[in-house]
Parts: C-alpha cells; structure tokens; sequence
C-alpha cells in the first residue's frame, strides 16, 4: 500500500469580520462605497461627488484584489483588468445613463431633477413625442426586415458564386469584398450622386431609355429602395465572408458520396450543404440585425430622414446630440436595447433549438 | 582672500543683471493663447490670415490665435459637443445667431455689457453695427439689451442670375410677349422682382436638352430658378420665413414673451398663403427639389454647373460662383436683391430671414484673455479691417464701412448690402431653438415632398410650437 507523505498547505487567512479594518475586507469596503457615495451624492455638488463615487469605486476593486490575492483566487485576479475595462468603459456609462433616464437632464443646461418613469411615459404616450418615436420605429423595422433580408439574399448568392473556382475569382472576390471596406460616408456621398436627378448616372440612364424624368428619391417607396440598395451594397459581402467560410468547410467526400448516390442538386444542398452553414447564417442574421436596428448613417446622408424615412437611431441622435434632451435620449436608447435584447435572444433561442433538433 | 572678492563681485554683477532684466527694465511679454472654434469656409479663412499677417497686440504681448476650421456639415455637432461636455476648449465661438439662447441658458456664453461699458471706444464701434444685425448676433433675449456676440461675417439672401441668359435678345422678347412684363436683366431690375415674376422666370426657361436656349439649343436640361428647399438644418426655414413676414404673417415672436402665441399665429391664413406661394415654386426648379435634399449647397453647385437661370443664396456662398475653377458660369454672373412682394402702397415688401454668424466669447475665458481678446474684436471691427475683409469677399455690418461709396466695389453683390439690411429678422434666439427648427424642418419636408399641403403643415407646426413654448413658460 502506498502511502503519501504528508504535503504541507499553507494556511489560508480566514475572512476578516464585517467591521474589521483590513485591506482585504471587502465587505466593510463595499459598505462603506454604498453609504459614502449615496451621502456624497446627496450632500455635495454633482461634480465633486462624482469623483469621491469614483475613488469609492477604485477603493472597493483595490479590497476585491486584495482579497484575492490574499486567498489565492488567482483566476479572479487574471480576469480583473478586462473586468476593469469593461466595467470604465461599458457598464459604468450604462448605469450612468439609465440612472439619466429617471432623471429631467439637458446637457446643455445646469439643472437636474429626479422625475421617475416621465421620461418613459413620455416617450412612449405623449400625443407629441410618442407619434414620432413609435413611426420611427415602425419605420426602423421596415428597415431591418428589408436591408437584412436583402444582405441575406445577396450575401448567400455571392457565397454561392465564389464557393466555386472560375477564372479571375481572386480579383473579382477583391472587388466584391470593397464596399464592405469603405467609409460609410464615402460610400453615402457616392450614393448622393449616384442618385441625384440632375447630376447622377441613374437618373441619366434611365431617362436615356424610357424619356421623361425619372427622380429615384422624390417618394418614400423610392427613398426606402436608395437607402436598402446602399445598404445592401456595403453589407452584403460581409454575409458572403461568413457564408463562404461554411461552405468550405463541408469535406468533399460527402459530395462525392452523393454524387455516387445520384442525389438531386437540391436535396445536395439540404442535406449537406445547409447544416454546415445554418449556424453561420444565423450568426450573419443576428449581427446584421442588430446592426439595421442602428441605422442612421446612410439616411443621414442620402435623405436626412426625410420622405419618412426617420429611422429610431437618426430621431435619437437628433433628441440627444441637436436638441440636447439627454434623459428623454437615454429613455429611449433602454428602449431600443430592451428590444434588441429580445429580438436577439429569440434568434439565439430558435438557432439553439434548431440545433439541438438536428 | 581673492576669490572672496571675485565671488561677491560675481553676486554684484549676478544681481544688477537681474535687476536690469526683471526688475528696472521693461517687462517680459506674456504669451496668450485664443482659441476659437469656426466653421471651415472663406470668412473664417480670411479672418485667420489677415489676423496671422496683421495683426499686433497692443498690449505688446505674443497673441496666438489659435482656430479649428470645422466643416459646415458637422460645426454644430461639433461646437455642442465640445460645450456640453464641460472640455472648456474655445474662448471664442462663431454660432448661429439662433444659438444664442440655448448656450447662454446653459452658463457657455458670456455677456460682454461690462466690457463694452468699460471701454467706451469699443462700444461706439459696437453700436456703429446696423441694428438689424446687432440684435440677431447679440442680443439674448432677441431685441433686448443684453449683449453676447460680434458679427463675424454677416450674410443675407440675395438673387444670383446669368445675364447671358436672362438678357439675351430672343428670351427677352419672347418673356414680354408671354408675361407682357420685361424680362429682368439688369440687377436693379432683378431688385424689383416679386415672387410672381421669380415664379414667371421659373415657368419661362424650364427647357429640355436640345431645346433653344439663349439662341443655342441647350447642353442639358435647364430650369429657371432655384430656392433652398433642403430638409437638413434650416434649409426651408430660411426660405419660408422670409415669405410669411413679406405677405403679412408672422412666426411665433419671442419679443411677445408670454402673451406672442403660436396657434392662430403661425397658421394664419396669411402664412399659409405664403406656404402655398413657396411650395408652388418647386415646380419650376430642377428636380432635386421634389426630394427635400435641395439645400443651399446644392442649389450653389447647381448654379455653378450652368443649370439654372436664378437662384436665391447666401452671399456667403458667392465666392465660388466668381471663381472659374469650380463655376461654368463664373463670367456671366448679375446680382439683385431677393424677391419681395407688392406691399398694399405699391411698394416691395422685403422681409428676410437674417444669415450670417457672430462670435461670441466663452464664460471661462480668463480675465488675460478676455483683455486680448476685447482688443482682437476691436481690431477685427475697425474700419481698415472691414474693409480689407469686404474687398476679400466679406462682408461688414459696420455702417461707416458699408456707407463708404467704395464698398459696393468690392464684389458685384455688395449693391444689394445695404438696403438689404433694413429687411432682416431673425428667427427664434430661445433655448427651445432645436426642437422647434428640427420639428418645423419636418413639417416643411412633408409639404415638399408632397405628402401633406400648407395647411397641414403650419397647423401641425403651430400645435407643437404652442405645446412646448406653454410648457416652457414661453406662452402663457
């Protein structure tokens, strides 16, 4: 029987008590943050507050290391400065500006005061304020269902293509891939004139053939059409980018296999080509979702929201940037986030349970 | 024994140097810095050059003006920006007359009353600036006498048209024998034009390519006049304002604190008459108008580009049409005053919308700045330089400077200056400024691209204006 010899621990510190003094009492730390920076907040200017909240904030983490250090939670400790980050830089302005959002805030004034859930009740119902938000965001789904589900459709046809080996591909991939490369506003301004009655090649060619005076941007269906066309252009390879690395990964094998069993083009496609790719498409789907929710820029350039075609994310910069109502903004941005969330997890939800049937 | 002497004659001479240097000589100069934020086109340019080239402190100090050129798309984001977040970056701002409320409200904009009343050589100059344009740069509340801004370059709308077309011979006589009314060529006879002659010029050259035009058949389609009617900004505000005050009805006015209502106001018959007259010139300009994106600058690079017989701009934006690098129409070019409309006594009404941009300065600036920067203003006010500025394509609001027989010279729109001044408004100076610009740019859009009429529109404006001025305590 073998027997070990005995291996030395080095004893762990025990837990300091609530009211300990001790660097790594994180407890007493975390207690003393919260009621520090809720008196400080109360009591003193917002601009002196908020730096004795942010030297709470580091007091706190410097506890949290320590005690950690202390109990050797080193994987804690590796994580704790992408933790950092992403507390600097993503959650803190999070909580700030939903905190905003209770709050009657202009950037542009000195003044603040608590008032609830108005701004929400405003955005939502106000006869004013809501007819805008809700036809924005009507407009804004009009939007996502049309330039995604073109991307998708283009993207897949282009993935097709270029799966398959044609002389020039190398180049012609290059130059499909360019638009995606592009600056938003470059490719906005190309879109201008490409468009323009008097100065653009669209309108030239089309009066060329047909007569008259065709005027692509001087209805909503037309302005609509120039805005998902643009969007398409630009983000239509980056659904083929992700197509395509599905599609070379199916093994050949299962083609040939197929081929020897004399299967249809289409059940080919079903059966081996899809299940390789379903996940990437999901994930082109999901992305570019997420992305349509936010279009602002192309309509900024192309109509300035104009001919109806208002998205969420151009009225929100117009409520938060232009006219400066900074909390009626943040009310409405946890709205538009509330929705993506859903919306997102609804495709990571169906793409699961797809997954799991399959 | 001697080296102790040689050390305190060290010292001796160590400290007599120093007394020469820093105490009985004269002063060393400080350095002061301005920093200004502008928008990036010819004014604002001139303005820096002359001031690099020219300019000497009185106070024997080194000034350094120092100037972020920020294109027009992206000045206001820009300056809002830098203000609201606190970086306290400028002493000097260049903003729109209308920005006047919501930054002074917020604690950004520094009154200059003590500043003018502590020196009473730079308020003589300040008060030599035609009143028009003193109480849309400077006053907060509008028309009053708090004081903020110096006019940086002021602007008005005027009517920019080719002669080679609009005097040619054949469109002459054919203009008489179908409007029985002589076809305006010269720019005195542009300044007597109506709206309805505009609108007639409009209908008359609306030519297809190949058609004649000017006794040649036309290079591509041509259309006769041209108005901003852009959705961005303030790209049909500026337009329609000037067309409601000329046929006798008003926007919501903000000299009537708390009685001036909206409903009734803005949607009066009068107003929507002059609504309908606008929007019934579109049918006369090139197609980008039906698109609601025919704003200023485009309506210039169409102009340039020879595709219009007329077109109603700021002079701000002239420079380029003189210039036959970027103009095809560079050596053809006549001016006028902007329509106007048949008063009740004959006479042509002329109310316009104010353009143009004052500077104003910042509350943090340091009382060292502020002194330098008093004397920069002073110097950039002074009669030499609005000169030099006007025969550089600028313009002045100094009276002594615009009044000298010299001035109309300087550029071929500078005729229609200064009785152009008398007829200047401004729009609203409140803080509530942006949301009842972008709200009534919204509502005009509709009615340019068709979706609703006049009506419709100035009633939609005026509810929303009544609601938030009442909630703001602005209408009671």
């Amino acid at each position: 029987m073998l027997v070990l010899p005995p291996v030395s621990v080095p004893s762990l510190r025990t837990s300091p008590t609530l009211l300990e003094i001790s660097a790594d009492n994180w407890r007493l730390a975390s207690l003393v943050g919260v009621v520090v920076s809720a008196l400080a907040v109360a009591a003193l200017p917002a601009d002196v507050a908020f730096w004795i909240v942010g030297a709470l904030v580091a007091l706190v983490a410097v506890a949290f290391v320590v005690n950690a250090y202390r109990r050797r939670y080193y994987g804690g400790l590796l994580v704790a400065p992408a933790i950092a980050v992403l507390f600097a830089m993503n959650i803190f302005p999070l909580l700030w500006s939903l905190g905003l959002s209770f709050f009657a805030y202009q950037s542009n004034r000195q003044s603040i005061w608590f008032v609830g859930l108005n701004n929400y009740i405003k955005v939502l119902t106000n006869d004013i304020a809501a007819a805008d938000n809700w036809h924005a965001l009507i407009n804004t789904g009009m939007f996502v269902v049309l330039t995604v589900s073109a991307q998708m459709i283009v993207g897949f046809m282009l993935a097709m293509l270029f799966a398959k080996q044609f002389p020039l591909r190398k180049y012609l991939l290059i130059l499909v891939l360019t638009p995606m490369m592009l600056s938003v506003v470059a490719s906005g301004v190309f879109f201008t004139y490409y468009y323009d009655p008097t100065f653009g090649i669209l309108s030239y060619a089309i009066n060329s053939i047909a007569g008259g005076q065709f005027i692509l941007m001087d209805s909503k269906a037309g302005a609509v059409a120039g805005i998902v066309f643009a969007d398409a252009w630009m983000w239509s390879p980056f659904v083929m980018l992700l197509v395509l690395a599905g599609l070379v990964s199916v093994p050949k094998y299962l083609y040939e296999a197929a081929a020897i069993d004399r299967v249809s083009a289409w059940r080919r496609f079903w059966t081996i080509t899809f299940p390789y790719i379903r996940g990437l498409l999901m994930l082109a789907l999901l992305f570019r979702t997420i992305e349509a929710f936010k279009l602002a820029d192309l309509v900024i350039l192309l109509t300035k929201g104009g001919n109806d075609t208002m998205t969420i994310s151009y009225h929100l910069i117009r409520i938060a940037n232009e006219q400066n109502k900074t909390s009626e903004g943040a009310a409405i941005s946890y709205i538009m986030l509330f929705m993506v969330i859903v919306l997102t997890n609804l495709y990571l939800y169906l793409a699961n349970r797809r997954t799991r049937e399959s | 024994m001697m080296t102790t002497k040689i050390k305190v004659a060290m010292v001796a001479a160590g400290l007599a140097a120093s007394l020469m240097i820093g105490g009985a000589g004269p002063s060393l100069a400080d350095e002061v810095t301005l920093r200004m934020a502008v928008p990036d086109w010819p004014p604002t340019r001139i303005m820096k050059k002359f001031f690099d080239e020219q300019y000497k402190p009185k106070s024997g100090n080194a000034v350094k003006l120092e100037v972020d050129f920020i294109p027009w798309p992206d000045f206001y984001t820009r300056v809002n920006a830098s203000l609201t977040s606190g970086e306290r970056k400028y002493n000097f701002i260049v903003s729109d007359s209308q920005w006047l409320g919501a930054f002074v409200e917020g604690g950004y904009f520094r009154k200059v009353n003590d500043l003018l009343e502590a020196d009473p050589e730079f308020k003589k100059t300040f008060m030599d600036i035609h009143p028009s344009l003193l109480n849309a740069y400077s006053t907060y509340p509008y028309k009053s006498q708090n004081y903020y801004g110096f006019p940086q370059f002021p602007d008005v709308l005027v009517t920019y048209a080719r002669k080679d077309v609009i005097c040619d011979e054949t469109e002459q006589k054919n203009f008489l024998a179908k409007y029985k009314k002589k076809l305006p060529c010269t720019g005195e006879e542009i300044d007597a034009m109506t709206w309805d002659d505009f609108r007639n010029v409009g209908e008359f050259f609306r030519r297809r390519k190949g058609e004649m035009l000017a006794g040649k058949p036309a290079e591509d389609d041509f259309y006769g006049i041209a108005v901003q009617a852009g959705k961005g900004y303030d790209f049909s505000s500026m337009q329609v304002n000037g067309l409601i005050w000329q046929m006798g009805g008003d926007i919501w006015d903000e000299t009537k604190v708390p009685k001036g209502q909206a409903q009734g106001v803005v949607n009066s018959p009068a107003a929507v008459k002059a609504l309908e007259k606008y929007l019934s010139l579109l049918e006369y300009m090139p197609p980008v108008a039906k698109t609601g994106t025919m704003d200023i600058f485009k309506t210039d690079e169409l102009f340039r580009e020879g595709k219009v017989a007329m077109n109603v701009n700021w002079i701000g934006l002239g420079e380029a049409s003189l210039d036959p690098k970027i103009s095809r129409v560079s050596d053809k070019l006549v001016f006028g005053m902007m329509p106007g409309t048949t008063g009740p006594d004959g006479k042509i009404v002329r109310w316009s919308n104010i353009g143009g941009q004052p500077f104003v300065l910042t509350t943090w600036t340091t009382d060292a700045q502020i002194k330098e920067a008093v004397e920069f203003v002073k110097w950039w006010l002074s009669s030499g330089i609005q000169h030099q500025f006007a025969a550089a394509g600028g313009q002045s609001g100094i009276k002594s400077v615009y009044s000298d027989p010299k001035y109309v010279a300087y550029r071929p729109w500078n005729r229609t200056w200064a009785p152009s001044l008398d007829w200047q408004k401004d729009v609203w100076h409140v803080p509530q400024f942006f949301e009842l610009l972008t709200q009534q740019q919204d509502q005009f859009d509709r009615a340019i691209t068709g979706k609703q009429n006049a009506k419709t529109t100035l009633d939609n404006i005026a509810k929303f204006q009544q609601n938030l001025l009442s909630e703001a305590g602005l209408i009671k």
